[in-house]
Formats: C-alpha cells, sequence, structure tokens
C-alpha cells in the first residue's frame, strides 16, 4: 500500500493552501528563503506562532474584563492581521477582519465568538505546520514539535 | 554603482524580518529602527557633520511605540531631509494615505505584500 498523503510535506502544504490556510504570501515567502538565509521560513512560522498564541492570550483578558476597552482589543486584533496577512494565513487574517468589525460595533458577543473562531483558525495552522515540519526529512524548514 | 541607502522603521519584528529578505532579494541591505523616535536619530545621525550622508530611501510603518510614522516623518521633514519616505501600512484607507502625505511622505504602499514576483517599486527614489 502506497504511504499516506499525510507523511509526504508537499502534500501537507498543499492540503493547507487547497483548506484556504494559506494564500499566495506564503509561497513569496518560500521563494524568499531560495535566496535568504535557509532558517528564514523557520523564523516566520515561529514568530508568528509565537506571537499570535501572545495576542490570542491578551485579547482573551480583555474580553474577560467586566468593562472591555475595545480599542485595546481592536489593536491586538489589527497586530494579529498584519501577521497573519504577512505570513499567508489567510484564513486567520479573514477572521481578524470580521473581529475588527465587531471591535468597531463594540459587540461583546460578537468579539467572543470571533475570538473562537480566530484561536480555531490560529491552532488549525500552527498544528499543521508542527506536523509539516515532523513529516519530511527537513520538514521544508518549518520549526518541530 | 554606489550602495543604496534604506532605512527601515517598523516595530514589529515579524514584519523587520519579512522586509529584511524582500530587500535582500532586491540586493539592498537596510538599516533598522523599531520606533519613529530612533528613526528620527538615526537620520539625524547620518546628516549630522560626522555622518555618513543621507538615506537614499526610508521605508516607515504607521504605528509604532514611543513615536508614531507620521510624527517620525514630519520631524524628519523639519529637519530639512528629502529623503524619499515611503510609508508601508496595512491601514490603507484614503484619509490614511493623505495623513501620511501630508506629514511629507512621498509615497504609500500597503504592506501586504511584495516578494520575488512582486519586488518593491524602486523607481520612486533615485540614489545620487
Amino acid at each position: 500500500m502506497a504511504a499516506p498523503m499525510l507523511n509526504q510535506p508537499n502534500s501537507l502544504l498543499a492540503n493547507m493552501f487547497a483548506a484556504g490556510l494559506l494564500d499566495d504570501q506564503f509561497q513569496e515567502l518560500q521563494m524568499l528563503q531560495e535566496g535568504s538565509a535557509p532558517d528564514f521560513i523557520v523564523k516566520v512560522v515561529t514568530l508568528f506562532c509565537e506571537d499570535g498564541e501572545r495576542i490570542i492570550g491578551e485579547i482573551a483578558k480583555l474580553l474577560d474584563k467586566p468593562c472591555v476597552d475595545y480599542d485595546k482589543v481592536g489593536g491586538f486584533v489589527r497586530q494579529l492581521k498584519g501577521s497573519s496577512a504577512s505570513i499567508g494565513a489567510l484564513r486567520v487574517k479573514n477572521s481578524c477582519i470580521q473581529f475588527h468589525q465587531c471591535c468597531q460595533e463594540k459587540s461583546k458577543d460578537g468579539c467572543v465568538n470571533s475570538l473562537d473562531s480566530v484561536r480555531n483558525d490560529f491552532y488549525d495552522l500552527c498544528s499543521m505546520f508542527k506536523l509539516h515540519a515532523s513529516a519530511g526529512p527537513a520538514g521544508a524548514g518549518l520549526p518541530k514539535q | 554603482r554606489r550602495r543604496i541607502r534604506v532605512l527601515l522603521v517598523e516595530d514589529e519584528e515579524i514584519h523587520r524580518v519579512v522586509a529584511r529578505a524582500v530587500l535582500r532579494a532586491a540586493g539592498v541591505e537596510a538599516d533598522e529602527a523599531e520606533n519613529g523616535a530612533e528613526a528620527v536619530r538615526r537620520v539625524r545621525e547620518r546628516v549630522g557633520g560626522a555622518g555618513a550622508g543621507a538615506y537614499d530611501l526610508i521605508l516607515t510603518d504607521k504605528q509604532m511605540p514611543i513615536m508614531d510614522g507620521h510624527e517620525a516623518t514630519r520631524q524628519i521633514r523639519a529637519m530639512g531631509v528629502t529623503t524619499t519616505i515611503v510609508a508601508v501600512s496595512s491601514d490603507s484607507l484614503p484619509s490614511d494615505v493623505q495623513a501620511f502625505i501630508a506629514a511629507g511622505a512621498d509615497d504609500f504602499t500597503p504592506k501586504v505584500h511584495a516578494g520575488p514576483s512582486n519586488p518593491p517599486d524602486q523607481s520612486c527614489f533615485t540614489p545620487e
């Protein structure tokens, strides 16, 4: 029986593109790695996952308060939107756009639901990055668990 | 051929790492500042008596701690510096663009997204 497709790093990445987790910007980063430092993608993905985790934590704390500072929440959402756009994290970026709308409307329920969406999309993506790194010999330069 | 002197002004490391790689792919090594105040200080140093001469291009983000891109642009222009300043920001509403131009920037480009197949437009500045 042929090896499962999921064990092939290129298939994993292809699945991530097909699932809408990644967009063309990630391909641009891959092309930059060819001419740049060999650990470029590792560095960018690591920064994204670490910064994103911190930002999501900060947003959760802010939304837990009885009086929500929507400007601060919006600021963090803008930051995550920016970094997800930079890395090509399409679904996270789109979730952030929706989230930002809820911040502008000062809708607590909307923000709480949006945080759930962002969190799910973010952790889906970072898990796939880690899986990709574990699957192949070089993991295409992605950070390992 | 003289090397192009670029100053990248950006507070978030992930954006600096990506911008650094994009610039390197275009054959450019840039100085970096993590906020507007540091950018103003670096520009002042370069144009000072012992400085290495003005930058050819300054790429600046908008929202940064300590001093934002608008204020940094205003202060750089107030020094009499005519270096091309290009605002690079994910906030690209017409009002955002206008605010930067009013502060003295020469151009504005959305932060998303340059890469090898879409390199940054270098036609907006001419090194001496």
